[in-house]
C-alpha cells in the first residue's frame, strides 16, 4: 500500500520536525530570562530566598532534561500540562487553536472566492483594461501592511460608520473585518498567482487540442485549464495557510481576536516556557500537517500523482 | 415586549456587536443594565496571591475585601475589620472583625477565614505566586475568637496596614477552595465583595454579576462585562465607537482624540507611577556627581510634561509623586540650567562630544520619545547620547540587575501602596535586585531605621531625608508622576477614577 507508506512517511517526518522544534524553543527560551524573576518584577520586597521558593514551585531546579521530558510526554497524552502564571494549557488552547483556526479558514476562504474568477478574468481577457484595472488593484494591495488596513477598516466601518464591532469575538459580525483584512491581503497575492498559472496552461498544447476538438469554452476552461491550474494553485494555497497560522500575529492584536498568536507573545513576554512550549509545538503540528494535506491533496487532483 | 423595544432604543446608537449581543439576551435579562468596561491587560489568574497586575487590581477590587478598605481617596478605612489596635509593643496587631458578612458562595466570613487567608498566603500555595514576599513580616494569625484575630509580627512593617487594603490581603472563602480546589479557584474565586465572578475567559475577558448579600450597600448595575484589549487602538476604538462605556489604560498618544470625541470624556488622576532615569553612581563619568548634577540641569522637565505628555503628568524633585508619603513639597528639583550646566561639565573636566549612553526598554512608546528628548536637551550642553533599547524582559533581569547599563537608565516604578518605602528601598538600599550601582551607609540606614517603627512622624522624616539626600547627591534624574487616565462615555454616571488603576463599578449607574 504505497499510499499508507507515503503518509507513514510523513507523519515520522512530522514527529521529527516537532521534536526539533520543541527542543530548540525549550533549549533557547530557557537562555533568554527567569520566570520567576518577571512573576515578581513590579514587587519591592522580593529576596533571593523568595525567588528560590518560587523556582521551585515551578520545577525550574530540575535539570533540562527532565522539564523537557515532562512537556514531551504532557504533548503526547494530550494533556499539555500547566502554565506557569494561568492554570490549564488545553483551556487555553481551546479558545485559541478554533479561533485561530476560524480566522485562517475564513480568510482564505474570502481570500479563494475572490481570487480565482478575479484571476480567470485576467487570463481570460490579458492586456485589456480588466486585466490592467485587477494588476493595479493586487499591487496596491501587495503594498498595504495589514495592521494598517485593519485599522483603516475599523476607523471607517466602526467608528465613522458604527455598522461592524471593532473589536472581540463574541458575535460572528466581529469575524468579518479581520477575516476581510487578510482576506483581501492574501487575494493581491493570490489573483496574481491564479493569472499566471491559467495564462500558463491556457497556452499549453492541449488547451489548443481541446479547442480543436469543438469543446465549448467553460469546458475548455474549467474542466481542463483550471484543473491543471490547480496542482501549482493548491500547493501555494497549502503553504500560505501554514504562513498564515503563524503569521496573525499582528490582526490578531489589531482586532484583539484571541488566537494563538497572542497566547504565544503573552507567553515571550512572560518567559511562560510550558506555554511557550505548547503553541510553538502546536503551530508546528499544524504546519506539518497543512503540507502533509496538500500532499494528499495532489492525488484527487490529478491521478498521475496518485500512482507515484 | 416593550421593556425589550425601549432598552433597544436606548442602545441604538451602540455598535452592531453590542445590540446583537443584548438582543440575544434580551429574552431571559431584559431589565438588565450591563457596564462594559475595556482594560488593556487579562490578569491571567484571578487568585489574589497569584499576581501583582494592576489588571487584577481592577478586578479583584470589585470582587474581594481585605481586612482594611481603601478607596478612590487613599484614606484607610475599616473594611471587613472594624478596628484594629496595637498591643505588646506593637509586635501584635488585634483586628475586630465585622459580624453578617458572607462570601459570594453564602459561606460566612469570620476569623477562621482570615487565618486561612494568611496562612495560605504565607504557605506552600503562597509560595508559588509573588504576594507572598511582600507579607512576610507576618509570622502567623492567631483566631482568639470567631470575631477577633491577632497577628503575631515577625518584624515591624509600617505599611502592612496599608498592603492589608490590597492584593495579596485579600479573604477568601476557606470552605469554597477546599471543595474545588485551587486551580477552579484561579478562574472562578469567591469573595465578600459587591460584585461576583460569573464567567472568565482566558485573553478575552470577565463578567461579573451583582451580588445581592453585599455587606456594604448595593451595586447600582446588574452586570459588568470587562474585555481585555492589549491593542491601545483597538481599545480607543471600542471606547468611540461606543463598544464599551469605560476604558483603563487610556495611553498618551491618544489622549487628544478622546479629548475631541463628544461622547466620551477623559478622566485623569495623579498615579503612582514615576518616570525616572538613573545614573550609573558607581563607573565612567556619571560616577561624579558634579556631572550628574550637571545633567539634571540640562533637561527641562515641563517642556517634556507640556509638550509630550499632554500635560497629564507633574515634574517631581524625587523618585515620588505629590500623593505618596514620604514626598516632601519644599523639596525642588534642580532648575532648568544649561549654561550653569555646561560649567559643572567642564568643571569635571568632561569635553565637549562626550559619548553617553541611555538604556530602556523597547516597548515604551512615550519614553522612547522622551528619551529623543532628553539626548537632545543633553547634546545643547555637549553630551552625545546613544539611546540603546532592550527587549522588556531582558532589560530588567539582565542589562539592569547585572549592573550592564550605560551611563543613564531609564526606571519607572509605583507601589499601589503609595509609600515611599516601596520605590526608595529598590533604588537606594544597598544589595537590592534592581539596584546594582548605589551603595551608601546613610542611605541604608535612614531605609533601614524607618522599616523598625509605626510612627508615622518619624518615618515620614526618614523617608524625607531619603529623597533630599538623593536629590543632593543627584542619584538620579526625576522626570515626572503619570497620571492614570480614564477614557469614560458620557452616558455614565458616578464612577470616581481610581489613582490606582483599582476601579470600583459599585457606584457607576447608566443613563
Amino acid at each position: 500500500m504505497p499510499v499508507f507508506r507515503f503518509i507513514l512517511q510523513r507523519v515520522f517526518q512530522a514527529v521529527l520536525v516537532t521534536l526539533a522544534v520543541t527542543l530548540f524553543v525549550a533549549f533557547t527560551v530557557r537562555l533568554t530570562g527567569d520566570p520567576a524573576v518577571m512573576l515578581t518584577a513590579e514587587s519591592s520586597s522580593v529576596t533571593e530566598d523568595d525567588l528560590v521558593r518560587i523556582r521551585e514551585a515551578l520545577g525550574l531546579n530540575q535539570p533540562f532534561y527532565a522539564q523537557y521530558f515532562d512537556f514531551i510526554k504532557s504533548l503526547v497524552t494530550f494533556d499539555l500540562g500547566n502554565s506557569f502564571f494561568r492554570g490549564s494549557i488545553r483551556d487555553l488552547m481551546a479558545i485559541a487553536l478554533p479561533s485561530t483556526l476560524l480566522l485562517a479558514v475564513a480568510s482564505m476562504g474570502i481570500s479563494i472566492l475572490i481570487s480565482i474568477p478575479l484571476g480567470i478574468h485576467a487570463a481570460l481577457h490579458k492586456g485589456g483594461i480588466s486585466d490592467q484595472i485587477i494588476r493595479v488593484l493586487s499591487l496596491v494591495g501587495l503594498s498595504f501592511p495589514n495592521f494598517w488596513l485593519g485599522i483603516m477598516f475599523v476607523l471607517l466601518l466602526s467608528i465613522a460608520f458604527p455598522i461592524l464591532p471593532a473589536s472581540g469575538f463574541e458575535t460572528w459580525t466581529a469575524l468579518i473585518l479581520p477575516a476581510l483584512t487578510i482576506g483581501i491581503i492574501l487575494t493581491a497575492t493570490n489573483v496574481r498567482l491564479v493569472r499566471t498559472q491559467m495564462l500558463e496552461t491556457l497556452s499549453q498544447q492541449y488547451v489548443m487540442v481541446a479547442r480543436a476538438k469543438g469543446l465549448n469554452e467553460r469546458s475548455v476552461i474549467y474542466k481542463h485549464a483550471l484543473r491543471n491550474a490547480a496542482i501549482a494553485i493548491v500547493t501555494f494555497l497549502g503553504l500560505q495557510f501554514g504562513n498564515l497560522i503563524g503569521g496573525l500575529v499582528v490582526v490578531e492584536l489589531v482586532f484583539n481576536w484571541p488566537g494563538m498568536g497572542t497566547l504565544s507573545i503573552e507567553a515571550i513576554a512572560q518567559r511562560d516556557y510550558p506555554l511557550l512550549q505548547a503553541t510553538v509545538s502546536i503551530l508546528a503540528i499544524m504546519i506539518v500537517a497543512v503540507n502533509l494535506a496538500v500532499d494528499l491533496v495532489y492525488g484527487l487532483i490529478d491521478p498521475r500523482i496518485r500512482v507515484a | 415586549m416593550t421593556i425589550r423595544q425601549t432598552f433597544l432604543a436606548k442602545t441604538a446608537l451602540r455598535s452592531a456587536l453590542l445590540v446583537s449581543c443584548l438582543a440575544l439576551a434580551a429574552p431571559a435579562f431584559a431589565q438588565d443594565t450591563t457596564l462594559n468596561v475595556a482594560q488593556r491587560q487579562d490578569p491571567q489568574n484571578l487568585d489574589p496571591i497569584d499576581t501583582f497586575r494592576l489588571s487584577w487590581g481592577s478586578i479583584g477590587s470589585n470582587v474581594f475585601d481585605g481586612l482594611v478598605f481603601r478607596g478612590e481617596d487613599l484614606e484607610l478605612q475599616p473594611g471587613l475589620a472594624t478596628g484594629w489596635e496595637f498591643l505588646d509593643d506593637e509586635t501584635r496587631i488585634r483586628f475586630t472583625l465585622r459580624e453578617g458578612v458572607e462570601f459570594h458562595n453564602g459561606e460566612p466570613f469570620n476569623a477562621e477565614a482570615v487565618k486561612y487567608t494568611f496562612d495560605r498566603l504565607l504557605g506552600d500555595e503562597g509560595a508559588k505566586g509573588p504576594q507572598r514576599s511582600n507579607y512576610t513580616s507576618i509570622r502567623e494569625v492567631v483566631v482568639v475568637d470567631p470575631y477577633t484575630v491577632d497577628f503575631m509580627m515577625e518584624r515591624p512593617d509600617p505599611v502592612l496596614i496599608s498592603k492589608l487594603a490590597g492584593y495579596g490581603a485579600m479573604i477568601v472563602p476557606p470552605k469554597y477552595i477546599q471543595e474545588v480546589g485551587e486551580e477552579a479557584f484561579d478562574m472562578k474565586p469567591v469573595g465578600t465583595g459587591p460584585f461576583q465572578v460569573s464567567e472568565y475567559t482566558p485573553t478575552v475577558g470577565v463578567k461579573l454579576e451583582k451580588f445581592d448579600n453585599y455587606w456594604n450597600g448595593e451595586a447600582k448595575v446588574d452586570a459588568v462585562n470587562i474585555r481585555f484589549i492589549p491593542e491601545d487602538a483597538t481599545r480607543i476604538a471600542e471606547l468611540l465607537s461606543g463598544g464599551v462605556d469605560i476604558s483603563l489604560n487610556i495611553p498618551t498618544p491618544s489622549v487628544e482624540t478622546v479629548k475631541q470625541n463628544a461622547n466620551v470624556d477623559l478622566v485623569a488622576v495623579d498615579g503612582p507611577t514615576v518616570d525616572l532615569t538613573r545614573f550609573n553612581t558607581a563607573s565612567g563619568i556619571t560616577a561624579d556627581p558634579r556631572v550628574r548634577k550637571a545633567i539634571t540641569m540640562a533637561v527641562d522637565r515641563n517642556t517634556i510634561v507640556k509638550a509630550l505628555l499632554g500635560g497629564l503628568a507633574s515634574p517631581i524633585s524625587s523618585a515620588q509623586g505629590a500623593k505618596s508619603f514620604g514626598n516632601d513639597p519644599a523639596l525642588e528639583a534642580y532648575a532648568y540650567d544649561p549654561e550653569a550646566a555646561k560649567a559643572l561639565l567642564a568643571e569635571a573636566g568632561v569635553a565637549p562630544g562626550t559619548e553617553i549612553t541611555l538604556d530602556m526598554p523597547n516597548n515604551d512608546e512615550t519614553f522612547r520619545e522622551v528619551a529623543q528628548v532628553i539626548a537632545a536637551f543633553l547634546g545643547q550642553v555637549g553630551l552625545n547620547v546613544n539611546i540603546r533599547t532592550h527587549e522588556r524582559g531582558v532589560y530588567f533581569n539582565d542589562i539592569i540587575e547585572n549592573g550592564k547599563t550605560g551611563e543613564m537608565y531609564y526606571y519607572g516604578w509605583g507601589g499601589w501602596t503609595f509609600d515611599f518605602d516601596n520605590t526608595a528601598y529598590i533604588l537606594y538600599h544597598t544589595g537590592e535586585r534592581f539596584n546594582p550601582y548605589v551603595s551608601d551607609a546613610k542611605l541604608d540606614e535612614l531605609l533601614d531605621a524607618q522599616r523598625q517603627t509605626y510612627d508615622r512622624d518619624v518615618r515620614e522624616a526618614a523617608l524625607q531625608a531619603v529623597a533630599r539626600y538623593a536629590h543632593e547627591q543627584a542619584l538620579d534624574l526625576p522626570l515626572y508622576n503619570k497620571a492614570t487616565i480614564y477614557g469614560v462615555s458620557k452616558n455614565v454616571e458616578g464612577f470616581d477614577p481610581a489613582p490606582d488603576d483599582r476601579a470600583r463599578y459599585m457606584n457607576v449607574t447608566l443613563k
